[in-house]
């Protein structure tokens, strides 16, 4: 491992929950001005989680800690291979291994709540894992590889010109990993929507602390992977990267959650129609 | 010694069968089944010591007879045999398809060409090599595990007079025909090894004897014969287009020379739809789901090592052969979309088996959607999942048919924390699952080299990519379902263990008070598939080298080139790397320290499930107060999307479109 490795993966680990907690708070600022409150201070994510360190570990089942430690580990290793600059899909793997275990930890909880919020986490799971693979294969069929150091060695061009309704695709799926309306169907952070707490109702204090760091990571990852469809600037990759996230927001505030059967047919469906029309596209000009 | 441990291999499990069907004792049977059993682990292993390359070998003889004619003779006595069966069955579909092979075979073998001598009969490659490491070793684990399973059967079924000489006289057997299958290089002779093993699964299906079990192994043989039909199609066809013997020989059959693609790219279509029957794709699924009324050992053999792998392997042989045709794509799209549909009628499942059944159906589609893709990487790809199907299915057959009779249903919604009652096969059973679904394990590394190398063919990959989406679906809530539930007590009794607490509890859980009480004829095969599903994981560099490369390597000589490149670290190509070793070692990191931090004596606090304040005093019991003071049960379920895509809505829907590519697929074959 060389020095340049090392430093990409320190920034991974120490870095990422840093910009993923900022992004959590800047985002409930952005959201209660948009909803005409005040908000909380940019921080507060970072006092919220010390503050459920500091609570009492109340669990059900021990599945739930190896279950919340599990989560964490593979968002972490996800920004960790992203920083290393490795294989998409593999990272795309590494990224269900994470929501597997948030599954399992809330289906081993005997509650309703919690088990209804595990099925409907693996509905959306379903609804966005075949979307972000079609994602990286128009990425590959582009710009012939997988993995991200060969694109950023050998393409030379920003992806959204080549990729715009792939972008959109990957939308679909931003929504529902950031647990944004309208697909915030496992668990939502609008409680006027939420039945009890869905996929995390049985996760409390330190563990429940360990789940949002672990959010925070995939935040990280996620924004990273919109700064790929514009690698080439780093000034139009923060523009790209806070443009989608300020979309990401608005949407969630303008929207309603739906059920997982409108979500599941039609996202399914738009994500096909625009992935064939991008794929035809490259496919005309590799001709 | 290659020589006569090719012998062992085929006929050693014909002698332990007669021999399993003479034993009235049901120890000296066990004795032979054991024996048997490790006589055939021991050779497959020799051989894949002794043999470098492939390896040519034709037996003359056997006991002053002509081994040739001995195969001819035993395959019409088969067909006649079967024959009978029909008529006793009174099926005018299977009479029809028994003859549809009768006569066309006896018209080849006495009138086109009589006396065909193809040499060498035995082509040992090493794609042929790893199905016999396959067949012998997971094979007669699941040959062990039945010992014990037959004998709570029969229990549970109150016969007056054993049936198991029958049952085990079919199930060794089975080995030796696919042995003789995965060797054979004579079309003939491979036909009688696979007509056998058609044979075999219908006695096994139909074990039982009930008016199900009767029925489904009717259906399973009928679509199994439209297979055999085919393949004496295929065979008369490659003679009748070539006008020589030569090419009776898979090998010469599969590197035919550029002139001969258009006349052999028939008999390649229909030798692939016979693969395809043979391993259930649609729209022949129904007959391996039906196949699930068998005892649990024949699901196991059927799905795992024989006659599902036989289908498999001869398309993924064969591939080469058809590289670069319409075929080849065309095989790619059938099977992705086996794939994709058995994916989601495995969704649709709440009985565990059924969604076993599926789950092998759509990962066989892979395998030969990979074989249709006909790259390098995605013969690669096929190889490995071949390996680790094997074994991950093999094992969750095994924990399946082991729960059933400990909880006596096989019904997943009924496995709900079942972690807290059978600790050991439960946590195996999730090994099993995990091993299916997540990497760094072999099975999903295979399906990264599928969808790498589907990349330039888009509605594969689309296909690929959606029902990799719903497998992962019925995966994780399976495993899910058997770590639910409260707290227990049980497991409070549990002292720490100190320094070693984090080793003890990867092998123990957090559950070391309740023992496992099974033989060691069940626990022996379960914790060896166990192991073997991650320790070949972790050993995929060495795997890849040692094992698959050799098959490419044979697949095209002179134009080798190598896809992947191995490291400790894992694979890595041109255009991707998967990383084996580093995931696996953070994640045992982390379940470290989830099991540290678990084990750790501070102010915990266990909890009952959220009830909004109204949960029974007593934790471990699912109730909360419902209206007039009345306690009530609370329960939950998956959601298991009939609305969208229940078996019986959907499954007409699949059979045509399944029935239309496969009516593209002839049509553009004959044009």
């Amino acid at each position: 491992m060389n020095m340049n490795d090392a430093i990409a993966v320190l920034a991974a680990l120490f870095l990422a929950p840093l910009i993923g907690g900022l992004v959590a708070g800047l985002d409930r600022k952005v959201t209660a001005r948009l909803q005409g409150r005040y908000g909380p201070p940019i921080l507060q994510p970072f006092y919220d989680v010390l503050k459920l360190f500091g609570k009492e570990k109340m669990i059900v089942n021990y599945w739930q800690i190896v279950c919340a430690y599990m989560y964490l580990v593979a968002n972490i290793l996800t920004v960790v291979l992203l920083a290393l600059q490795s294989d998409l899909l593999l990272i795309f793997f590494v990224l269900a291994v994470g929501g597997v275990f948030l599954v399992i930890g809330a289906l081993a909880a005997e509650s309703p709540y919690s088990q209804i919020g595990a099925q409907r986490e693996l509905i959306q799971m379903l609804t966005y894992e075949p979307l972000l693979i079609l994602v990286f294969v128009g990425i590959y069929l582009e710009t012939g590889s997988f993995k991200i150091s060969e694109i950023i060695a050998t393409y030379h061009e920003p992806l959204l010109i080549s990729l715009p309704l792939l972008f959109v695709v990957m939308g679909y799926a931003l929504v529902i990993k950031l647990k944004k309306s309208p697909f915030d169907i496992a668990t939502s952070h609008h409680a006027h929507q939420e039945i009890v707490k869905g996929v995390l109702t049985e996760y409390s204090g330190p563990y429940l602390g360990i789940i949002e760091i672990s959010h925070w990571f995939e935040t990280v990852f996620l924004l990273g992977l919109c700064a790929l469809f514009w690698h080439t600037s780093f000034l139009w990759m923060a523009v790209l990267v806070v443009a989608t996230y300020f979309g990401e927001v608005l949407v969630d505030n303008v929207c309603a959650r739906l059920t997982w059967r409108w979500m599941l047919p039609h996202a399914w469906t738009g994500g096909l129609i625009m992935s064939f029309a991008n794929y035809f596209w490259i496919f005309e000009k590799i001709k | 010694m290659v020589d006569a441990l090719i012998g062992i291999s085929v006929l050693l499990p014909f002698i332990g069968a007669i021999l399993c069907f003479l034993t009235k004792n049901p120890r000296g049977r066990a004795a032979i089944i054991v024996t048997t059993g490790v006589l055939l682990t021991l050779s497959s292993l020799l051989l894949f010591q002794n043999l470098h390359g492939p390896y040519l070998y034709t037996p003359g003889s056997l006991l002053g007879l002509n081994v040739n004619s001995l195969i001819t003779f035993a395959d019409f006595a088969l067909l006649f045999i079967i024959l009978g069966i029909a008529f006793k069955l009174g099926n005018p579909l299977v009479i029809l398809l028994t003859l549809l092979q009768i006569v066309p075979l006896a018209y080849f073998e006495l009138k086109m060409a009589p006396h065909v001598e193809v040499t060498p009969a035995f082509y040992i490659d090493n794609l042929a090599l790893i199905m016999n490491l396959i067949i012998s070793i997971v094979g007669s684990l699941i040959c062990i595990f039945g010992i014990r399973y037959m004998e709570e059967h029969e229990h549970h079924l109150h016969l007056k007079k054993s049936r198991q000489p029958r049952f085990f006289f079919f199930l060794v057997l089975f080995l030796g025909a696919m042995n003789g299958l995965v060797f054979s290089n004579n079309l003939l002779w491979l036909y009688f090894f696979w007509e056998v093993t058609t044979f075999c699964s219908f006695m096994l299906i139909g074990h039982d004897k009930t008016e199900i079990a009767i029925r489904n192994a009717t259906r399973a043989l009928w679509m199994n014969m439209t297979g055999g039909v085919a393949f004496v199609a295929a065979i008369i066809f490659i003679f009748y287009n070539t006008q020589s013997m030569e090419y009776l020989s898979l090998q010469a059959l599969i590197n035919h020379g550029p002139g001969l693609t258009t006349a052999l790219l028939l008999p390649f279509a229909l030798l692939c739809f016979a693969g395809f029957t043979k391993a259930a794709q649609v729209p022949f699924q129904s007959w391996l789901c039906g196949a699930m009324v068998a005892p649990t050992p024949v699901s196991a053999l059927l799905h795992s090592s024989t006659m599902v792998k036989a289908g498999v392997y001869l398309v993924v042989r064969m591939a080469p052969g058809y590289q670069g045709t319409f075929l080849s794509t065309m095989v790619a799209t059938f099977c992705a979309f086996t794939f994709l549909t058995a994916s989601a009628l495995a969704v649709n499942m709440s009985n565990g088996k059924k969604i076993l059944a599926y789950s092998t159906i759509a990962n066989l589609g892979l395998i030969i959607a990979c074989a249709g893709i006909n790259t390098p990487a995605a013969i690669i790809a096929a190889v490995l999942l071949i390996i680790f199907h094997a074994i991950s299915k093999g094992l969750l057959f095994l924990c399946v048919g082991t729960i059933e009779h400990a909880i006596g249903s096989r019904d997943i919604e009924d496995m709900r924390g079942l972690y807290n009652t059978m600790p050991a096969v439960s946590r195996i059973t999730i090994v099993g699952i995990l091993t299916m679904m997540l990497p760094p394990f072999g099975a999903l590394m295979s399906k990264w080299m599928a969808i790498e190398s589907a990349a330039h063919i888009p509605w594969v990959v689309v296909m690929v990519a959606l029902g990799s989406g719903l497998t992962v679906l019925f995966w994780a809530r399976w495993a899910g379902l058997f770590v639910s539930g409260p707290h227990l007590k049980v497991f409070e009794a549990e002292e720490n263990q100190g320094f070693f607490a984090p080793i003890v509890t990867i092998f123990k859980g957090f559950s070391a008070k309740s023992k496992w009480k099974d033989p060691a004829s069940i626990k022996v095969p379960l914790v060896t598939l166990a192991v073997a599903a991650i320790v070949l994981s972790l050993g995929v560099p060495w795997l890849y080298t040692s094992l698959v490369d050799p098959v490419l390597a044979s697949y095209k000589p002179g134009l080798f080139v190598k896809p992947f490149e191995t490291g400790p670290m894992g694979l890595t190509s041109g255009v991707g790397a998967f990383y084996v070793l580093p995931i696996f070692l953070v994640s045992i990191i982390g379940y470290l320290a989830a099991v540290i931090a678990a084990k750790q004596k501070d102010h915990r606090v266990f909890s009952a499930p959220y009830m909004c304040g109204e949960q029974y005093p007593d934790i471990s019991q699912p109730k909360f107060r419902s209206h007039l003071n009345s306690w009530k049960d609370y329960v939950a379920a998956n959601i298991y999307m009939q609305e969208f895509i229940g078996e019986d809505k959907i499954s007409y829907w699949i059979n045509s479109i399944a029935l239309i590519i496969l009516i593209v697929l002839f049509g553009e074959v004959l044009r």
